[in-house]
């Protein structure tokens, strides 16, 4: 096992929150991530939307972006620091920009790429695939 | 009762919630060298529990935690 190829299609907060954890620690202690970003989940950093942190929340997410006592980093934070200081890259999936006719500029600025599904499953070939 | 450890570096991350201070401290840790003596500081319960995990799994010395009265702990690692 050489590292994780995360899938993530899902635009819930809550989601969202735990795979920046998780890549965070793993990329910082060495292990290669990539964050494959497709579907509800690409839309989530949306640069408007990350803006406004219009994002859906459940309980634990609205908490989260209540809270005035503790830092609690939002998931585009906790990723743009993990790709500084470790093997993580995050990509774009093409086909869910093609159906809204976007491209990278609508996102926030932390993509290294865009990627349709061979290129994903070619740098998944290695990894440990998780779908979240 | 024994002396308190003496750090190198201090990384305060009190107020950050997990995973904020074990980035904190990876960060401090991975440039820094052989020996080093760090304390973090965190007022998360989840990463007081969960950064001595890093630092076994990434194979570096956790030399103690001390909880402290008004309401954080002080995490003692050394670079291996």
């Amino acid at each position: 096992m050489t590292g994780y190829a995360i899938v993530l299609a899902s635009g819930e907060l809550e989601r969202l929150q735990a795979v920046a954890n998780i890549a965070s620690v793993a990329a910082a202690s060495d292990i290669p991530v990539d964050v494959f970003a497709t579907m509800d989940g690409l839309e989530a950093f949306d640069a408007e939307t990350v803006e406004r942190r219009d994002f859906e929340a459940g309980p634990v997410a609205q908490a989260m972006l209540a809270a005035e006592d503790a830092e609690v980093p939002l998931f585009t934070e906790s990723l743009g620091r993990a790709a500084e200081i470790g093997p993580m890259s995050l990509y774009a999936c093409e086909l869910s920009m093609d159906l809204l006719e976007k491209d990278l500029e609508d996102y926030v600025d932390l993509f290294d790429g865009v990627l349709g599904v061979s290129g994903f499953l070619n740098e998944a070939a290695d990894k440990n695939v998780v779908f979240v | 009762m024994s002396e308190p450890l003496q750090p190198d570096v201090t990384v305060d991350s009190r107020g950050a919630t997990c995973p904020g201070p074990l980035m904190d401290l990876i960060g401090k840790v991975k440039p820094a060298d052989e020996g080093t003596v760090f304390e973090l500081r965190t007022g998360d319960s989840s990463s007081k529990n969960d950064v001595p995990e890093w630092v076994e799994k990434a194979g570096h010395e956790l030399l103690d935690v001390v909880e402290h009265e008004d309401g954080y702990w002080s995490i003692y690692v050394k670079k291996v």
